[in-house]
């Protein structure tokens, strides 16, 4: 090989690694990923997709799960009273709790039901508005916490298995039902594709250059880098998939698409046992108290 | 002798890929016994896994091209029958079989074919294929959960629910450790003798089709140059070097004495062969010649501290008692490393090797900062990794990721060598990269994506990509793997040439040719600890050490052990330098 003038005198002035304003070691540190950390939200997604946690709704027959959704999930669309729509607030949170939806769910919904709350009092205060107001913009929360909540609950108790059997049992096109279970099989690997995209324009990209004022330069370089991993995770997704769709036929999938027989062996497990039909009457019976009792008690909060 | 009826019969053969200029296969004639182990070997774009896709009907019921000729497989043509119908007849696994998993679990993704084609005796399907390949312990784990070895036998399971009587696996174990990659075969030769089952692989590593195929197809500009029985097979070298199938090490080794005839196919083998040769060690043997005592342990290679002794190489890296874990989605963190201390120093060629999971890849993170240790210091050219980010230390350390495609952030080879000096605002920067690109060989390609070249050119642009980063510490992580050999000696070559560059190379690697051909320093890990610490002759001439970390020597170093050679010999020439013919008559001379 001939002489490399730029490559060879690696000894040549380059810039040394910066150690000296941070070294100290008051300087700030990087920890170890015990707290919240990329690691912990793609373990916590993956508990929560997978319906790892358990709880009271885990164990249901997945259609019994899907007819609670419905049930609780449209009963606050049906009234405009707040007394009902604390009620089956409360009522959500506590399902939601006990269908244990993670911290990671809970707090991003506390975050964003308290930054929605602290935005509208601003918005009203600052225009000098009417405060009753308020209280319409306390409905459309209670009436969006709770679906939210219900909504948690559910899909939390359902692994992809539960909810592609499910599917099929409604009689959802079986494309719908294979897409669900294989989106979940790609969750991880795109989470983990992801990741190393990212940490590879962390390595690579240009460096950081201070946050800027309220962290500006630091918002733009994460949203920059975001779009910018777009493009190389499609490409890579589209190879894998060219795999999968030769495999799938190979396997039958376009066979079974014209077959009733797997279908048939795929449901057989699903039973509706007596603690599903007594999850969906006590289901019913609670909503239908609280709107009892709203109309009974109509003023409680207006 | 032969069955009444051949597995595969393939009649004049001729396919084209729609839109393709050339036909991929150009008459094929073949026929695969049943029963048989069959190894299709070829260089790459051969027309291996072209055919073998005719097999299954995937040609040309969904690569509709243009296609004359006939294949009979069981006897009935393939143009009769659908890519679902023929699946009941051969099973697939894919190259990236990972990506064939559809389902959550082992069990269910086992199930899957079975119950779509609605066969009442699914349950007993599935539990047999699990059953047959020994994963039934890891049925009811997520996939992704999986290493790649379990992912593989959940694919092979998945085909093999349905029965098959012939099974095609393309390329089984380019990602896997050699004790893994024998156990696949294990799995794979047990099919063929217990259940009768065909099994034709697409196969680069001669090594293995010596040990476990019965016959051989030469796959040459998309047709058989010839489908011999191994032996004979094997013998033909020249024919298969300029296949870019180097012949196994020992093979080589038998042909340097005897230019004709047929040759070992194993490492037993070649002991007898010579011997009948009467070919044996130059110098007296010292059969059964004491090891070299291997320093076992962590940290106990001399001079483990921070250089205090004036002519000691600077260190480059520095590790102290580091420990790391992660967190599962249930259950308690699990323990990578424990207690590891090592030191790096200038000038080092370091293999990390050791078996899946024995901590190799969180070890190259924790030095390229990517994480933090959990206890302990991990310092990398005097600088705590704690104290920089992970992006300022990347002016000193590069990591080069195992999958290469993940290395390609932008669209072009060309942009993604200039990332990280344009980034940085490096003075010169146009000239750096058409220099590296120039010293890889890329200038052709460096216009294209990444993600579209072939596996040599895809390594080769993640080395520049690392080499324009210009590093103190290299670190690779797998830098071999599902490459064919030709691509591969490549690949070590290019290393070996960047030693003047970079000051220390850190090479995570199961491939054994690499250690012995490139690495002076072998650091072994298993369990998440520094088990040996050594150079590659003195490591593999220790077989307690390499069975304990799942090691398989290259066969070069097994004979060596074997002929009581000491210190072992790493490469065919240095074999062949330490041999010669007790007596003069026998033909031919090792060089």
């Amino acid at each position: 090989m001939t002489a490399q003038p730029t490559l060879a005198p690696i000894d040549a002035p380059r810039p040394a690694p910066k150690p000296a304003p941070r070294s100290a070691p008051k300087g700030r540190r990087r920890g170890d990923g015990d707290g919240l950390s990329v690691e912990w939200v793609k373990l916590e997604l993956m508990r929560v997709a997978y319906a790892t946690r358990g709880g009271f709704l885990a164990h249901r027959d997945p259609r019994a799960v899907l007819g609670w959704y419905v049930v609780c999930g449209v009963a606050p669309w049906l009234t405009y009273s707040t007394t009902v729509l604390a009620l089956l607030f409360v009522l959500a949170l506590g399902a939601a709790l006990a269908a244990r939806i993670g911290p990671l769910l809970l707090g991003l919904f506390a975050l964003g039901l308290a930054g929605q709350a602290v935005y509208v009092l601003a918005l009203v205060w600052f225009l000098g508005g009417d405060p009753t107001a308020i209280e319409g913009i306390v409905t459309i929360q209670l009436k969006l916490g709770a679906v939210s909540l219900v909504s948690m609950a559910a899909f939390v108790s359902l692994d992809p298995e539960k909810l592609s059997d499910a599917l099929l049992a409604l009689r959802a096109p079986a494309v719908l039902g294979f897409g669900v279970s294989y989106g979940y099989r790609m969750v991880p690997l795109l989470i983990d594709e992801f990741h190393t995209i990212i940490d590879g324009h962390r390595l690579r990209g240009a460096p950081a250059r201070g946050h800027g004022l309220l962290g500006w330069r630091t918002a733009r370089r994460v949203a920059v880098m975001t779009v910018q991993a777009f493009y190389p995770l499609m490409l890579n997704a589209a190879k894998r998939t060219r795999t999968t769709v030769e495999a799938l036929e190979t396997r039958g999938f376009t066979y079974a698409a014209h077959d009733d027989a797997g279908r048939r062996i795929r449901l057989a497990h699903l039973r509706i046992g007596v603690g599903d039909v007594v999850l969906l009457v006590v289901s019913v019976a609670v909503v239908v108290a609280a709107f009892v009792v709203g109309a009974a008690y109509p003023g409680v909060l207006g | 002798m032969a069955p009444p009826t051949a597995a595969v019969e393939v009649r004049g053969l001729t396919f084209r890929y729609p839109g393709a200029a050339h036909d991929t296969l150009r008459g094929v004639d073949l026929r695969i016994e049943a029963g048989d182990f069959v190894a299709v070997v070829g260089g790459n774009g051969s027309g291996k896994t072209t055919l073998c896709k005719a097999f299954n009907g995937l040609v040309p019921h969904f690569w509709s091209g243009d296609l004359t000729g006939t294949v009979l497989v069981d006897g009935r043509d393939t143009a009769d029958l659908s890519v679902a119908e023929l699946s009941h007849h051969v099973g697939y696994v894919y190259q990236d079989f990972g990506n064939q998993l559809v389902r959550p679990t082992v069990r269910d993704d086992v199930a899957f074919a079975p119950v779509n084609f609605g066969l009442a005796d699914w349950r007993e399907r599935t539990d047999e294929a699990l059953e047959a390949l020994g994963i039934t312990a890891i049925a009811d784990r997520f996939t992704w959960q999986l290493s790649g070895g379990q992912q593989h036998l959940t694919a092979l399971a998945g085909a093999l629910a349905l029965r098959p009587s012939v099974l095609v696996v393309d390329e089984p174990v380019a990602e896997v450790d050699p004790a893994r990659a024998a156990e696949i075969y294990e799995r794979l030769a047990w099919l063929n003798r217990t259940l009768g089952t065909t099994v034709v692989v697409i196969e680069h590593h001669a090594e293995l089709v010596a040990r476990y195929a019965r016959s051989v197809v030469l796959m040459a500009d998309g047709a058989p140059a010839w489908h011999l029985p191994v032996a004979e097979a094997l013998a033909r070298t020249d024919d298969l070097a300029a296949a870019d199938i180097p012949a196994p090490q020992v093979t080589a080794v038998a042909r340097a004495f005897a230019p004709t005839g047929p040759v070992p196919l194993t490492v037993p083998q070649t002991v007898r062969w010579l011997e009948e040769r009467e070919v044996g060690p130059r110098v007296a043997g010292r059969p059964g010649g004491e090891a070299p005592e291997v320093e076992v342990g962590a940290g106990a290679r001399p001079g483990g501290e921070v250089a205090s002794v004036p002519d000691e190489p600077r260190v480059v890296a520095h590790l102290e008692g580091v420990g790391h874990g992660y967190r599962a989605v249930s259950g308690p963190r699990t323990e990578v490393l424990t207690g590891i201390d090592l030191t790096l120093r200038e000038g080092e060629r370091v293999a990390l090797v050791g078996s899946n999971g024995a901590g190799k890849s969180t070890l190259l993170t924790l030095l390229a900062g990517l994480a933090v240790p959990r206890a302990g210091v991990v310092r990398v050219d005097g600088t705590d990794t704690r104290d920089v980010s992970a992006a300022e230390l990347a002016d000193t350390v590069c990591y080069l990721c195992q999958r290469p495609e993940e290395m390609f952030l932008q669209d072009s080879v060309r942009a993604d060598v200039a990332m990280h000096p344009a980034g940085r605002r490096v003075a010169g920067t146009t000239e750096l990269v058409e220099e590296v690109l120039e010293r890889m060989q890329l200038g052709d390609v460096a216009h294209r994506d990444g993600r579209l070249l072939s596996g040599g050119q895809q390594r080769r642009a993640t080395l520049a990509v690392g080499l324009a980063m210009r590093p103190r510490l290299l670190l690779l992580d797998e830098p071999t793997s599902s490459l064919d050999l030709r691509s591969r000696d490549d690949v070590i070559a290019m290393l070996t040439a960047l030693a003047e560059h970079i000051r220390c190379t850190v090479v995570a690697t199961h491939d054994m040719h690499l250690v012995a051909e490139w690495a002076d320093r072998v650091i072994v890990l298993d369990g998440g600890r520094v088990l040996a610490d050594a150079t590659p002759a003195e490591l593999f001439a220790r077989p307690d050490l390499l069975e304990r970390a799942r090691l398989v020597p290259p066969q070069v170093t097994q004979l060596g052990l074997a002929l009581g050679l000491d210190p072992v010999p790493l490469c065919v020439p240095d074999l062949l330098r330490r041999l010669t013919p007790r007596t003069p008559t026998t033909a031919g001379a090792p060089a």
